[in-house]
């Protein structure tokens, strides 16, 4: 190499003309396991949890950040995070030397203790499409509010009260349920509730449920409604606290009250 | 056009007009999507793309100037020793600060003999406020008349020339390069050191405000017993890493952290210091593993046709901005440690973490010298700023990516020549779905 550096320009080897050899043993390593240690985090957010300044993702919820590596999902719910496959379905585009087709994943994640999260990802191969489902359903995930049917002994178990949600032209509707009831459901819906801890729950569906995508997504956002109703609990002023990322804070009248998702918590604990 | 017509109407078939009941009977057939759905590759042809790493140095002089190293982070181990940028290239032109040295990238270009040696640095302000207000100067089309608080220098040599000899470096501690170089500032470590501290006249400074900090962080002890010395000794810090000779005494006097760094720095808010190693992206590449298991486990059957697919993918594959940043993770999850991708080719085209904010042909600007476009030459990615150990307070630097074009004809001259630098922020707004 030294001897080569007069006719072939540089003496070291630098970007542009070299960069060949991998002299320090990486890029070999397989195995999925290697690669999410060595995570190294993008975001701002990411550098906060990988720090540990962030220990719950309610902490992310209170100041509605994106959630924008999966990483961060890990690192937070942890091993209690399982997956599902829910449907592979084939899809086809038509070119002039024929169809291609494509496999679209449906994924659904949850802890099994109020979050859930859904993914929808297509690829020309089933494992990327489900890889990629799973990453995004990591990324979506949101909380679920529980609460109670009647007495408010022991955990909730069953939604606060009465929401639907809607998606083309599914409406689901959920109920709350006495404990004991079990997820009243059909399958699908019930996959999505069973991950998000819902114990207890009378549902009703309406329009085309045969559509997977639709039935599932009207499920979701139904579940995402349960925290934007407002009850009783919630007449209190909030207190904002301030943001990890936000730069100008005006104060913002006289915040006395305590948190509110802490609130909440405790109403319904 | 009429075969492609014909084919296409072989593709068609008759259903009925209320598709939910036919649905049944389409699921031996074979399901057709009328619209046209994104392209999950991008067409783009590949380049080749060479990966940078940051590592910890090998030894305290391997990133001295003349192992022409590339590196991150501390001071920069100019090229050119003498002529040195000045004036206004070295302060962030919004707030007045001296920038701060980020990375430079030792890129030589085999094709041409001017540019045997060939560094790339750039420095950027530390103050996040700075680089808001930067976002609106890049836009602006007249680089002339920006004010930027991201600036990148470029500097090339011939083979032969005053500061290194022909040989290539031994690698080893013995290597010293031809000429001292020109004194640097002795709170920065990063520029000129022009001008003097008016009392013991020993120590340098690139500017009255690193003269301030120098005198708050513990000069104004030191001055008077620097000023005391018979003889005022010559400045004490070169850019080649070897002290004067007639300053032991200065050496004393000085902290005895000095000792340890080859230049003496005083300034803690320097990043710390890192090798750049460069790989290739392709030995990155992981194989896919065919794992159709898990299909067995789907709960509905894969047959039947999704109606409305398409709000679907709308919300949950997301709009533009998620689409870029899923392709963007995916392209560095292959080297998720890597913080640059150097491509230098008209060609090549930048790893864009969002869609928006991206530059189009006219906002890049020619060559302020030379007149000749801009070519992308590489790019720096965020994790550099994990590396560094960044703070992430409210007010830190963060950003997406900074892409840096340089000249595409590599334009000869004396000196630093400055080219031009994207950065790119992640946008603040949630998007939930």
């Amino acid at each position: 190499m030294a001897e080569r550096g007069g006719e072939r320009g540089a003496f070291r080897r630098g970007f542009g003309g070299g960069g060949g050899r991998s002299d320090r043993g990486r890029g070999r390593r397989r195995g999925r396991k290697e690669e999410e240690e060595k995570w190294v985090p993008v975001t701002k957010l990411g550098r906060l949890v990988k720090a540990g300044k962030i220990t719950s993702l309610e902490q992310i919820y209170l100041h509605s950040l994106p959630i924008k590596e999966h990483q961060i999902v890990d690192l937070l719910v942890g091993p209690s995070l399982k997956d599902e496959v829910m449907k592979i379905t084939p899809v086809q585009k038509q070119t002039r030397a024929g169809q291609r087709t494509r496999f679209k994943a449906f994924v659904v994640v949850g802890d099994g203790n109020g979050h859930v999260g859904l993914g929808v990802k297509c690829s020309k191969e089933v494992a990327t499409a489900i890889r990629g489902a799973i990453i995004l359903a990591k990324l979506s995930i949101i909380p679920v509010r529980r609460g109670y049917w009647g007495n408010k002994i022991g955990k909730p178990h069953t939604v606060p009260c009465k929401v639907t949600g809607k998606c083309g032209s599914v409406t689901v509707r959920m109920v709350p349920a006495p404990r004991g009831a079990g997820i009243v459901a059909a399958r699908v819906p019930k996959k999505v509730l069973q991950f998000a801890g819902i114990e207890d729950v009378f549902t009703s569906s309406r329009g085309s449920t045969k559509t997977l995508g639709n039935f599932v997504k009207a499920t979701f956002d139904c579940l995402l409604k349960t925290y934007g109703f407002l009850t009783p609990d919630f007449w209190r002023e909030t207190r904002f606290s301030k943001s990890p990322f936000q730069e100008y804070w005006d104060l913002l009248g006289k915040p006395t009250k305590a948190l509110l998702l802490d609130d909440v918590e405790n109403a319904n604990a | 056009m009429e075969i492609d017509s014909v084919e296409k109407l072989k593709g068609l078939q008759i259903t009925a007009l209320d598709d939910e009941e036919e649905e049944e009977e389409e699921e031996k057939a074979q399901e057709i999507d009328i619209y046209d759905e994104e392209e999950e590759d991008e067409e783009e042809e590949q380049e080749p793309v060479i990966l940078g790493f940051v590592e910890k140095p090998e030894h305290s002089w391997s990133l001295l100037r003349q192992q022409f190293p590339s590196k991150a982070g501390a001071v920069p181990a100019w090229l050119d020793p003498d002529n040195l940028p000045s004036g206004r290239s070295c302060v962030c032109d919004l707030c007045g600060e001296p920038l701060q040295f980020l990375l430079q990238v030792y890129a030589p270009l085999v094709e041409k003999e001017s540019a045997f040696h060939r560094t790339v640095f750039v420095f950027m302000c530390l103050s996040m406020n700075c680089l808001l207000r930067d976002q609106h100067e890049q836009w602006k089309r007249q680089p002339e008349k920006s004010s930027r608080s991201v600036k990148v220098f470029r500097c090339q040599l011939p083979n032969v020339n005053h500061f290194y000899s022909s040989e290539p470096p031994k690698g080893n501690k013995t290597d010293k390069p031809l000429t001292s170089g020109a004194p640097l500032c002795n709170w920065c470590g990063t520029w000129k050191g022009d001008k003097f501290c008016s009392s013991c006249k020993s120590a340098r400074y690139c500017s009255q405000k690193h003269q301030v900090m120098h005198w708050r962080a513990g000069h104004k002890p030191q001055c008077q017993q620097l000023s005391l010395s018979p003889q005022p000794p010559e400045s004490n810090t070169y850019n080649d890493g070897t002290t004067g000779v007639n300053e032991m005494k200065g050496k004393i006097l000085l902290l005895i952290k000095c000792l340890c760094f080859q230049t003496a720095v005083a300034s803690k808010s320097l990043w710390p210091e890192y090798e750049m190693k460069n790989e290739h992206e392709s030995e990155y590449e992981t194989e896919m593993s065919e794992d159709d298991a898990c299909a067995n486990n789907s709960l509905v059957s894969r047959s039947g046709m999704d109606d409305s697919m398409k709000s679907l993918l709308d919300s949950f594959e997301g709009d533009g901005d998620r689409k870029s940043w899923a392709s963007f993770q995916e392209r560095i999850a292959k080297a998720p440690e890597q913080v640059l991708r150097y491509c230098r080719s008209p060609k090549a085209r930048p790893l864009w973490p969002m869609s928006s904010g991206r530059p189009s042909q006219t906002n890049i600007p020619n060559c302020s010298y030379c007149g000749g476009p801009l070519c992308f030459e590489f790019q720096i990615l965020p994790q550099l700023l994990y590396y560094f150990g960044v703070k992430n307070d409210v007010g830190s630097l963060d950003w997406a990516t900074i892409v840096v074009y340089t000249c595409e004809a590599s334009c000869d001259g004396v000196g630093y020549k400055e080219e031009f630098s994207w950065v790119q922020l992640s946008s603040p707004s949630p998007n939930l779905p």
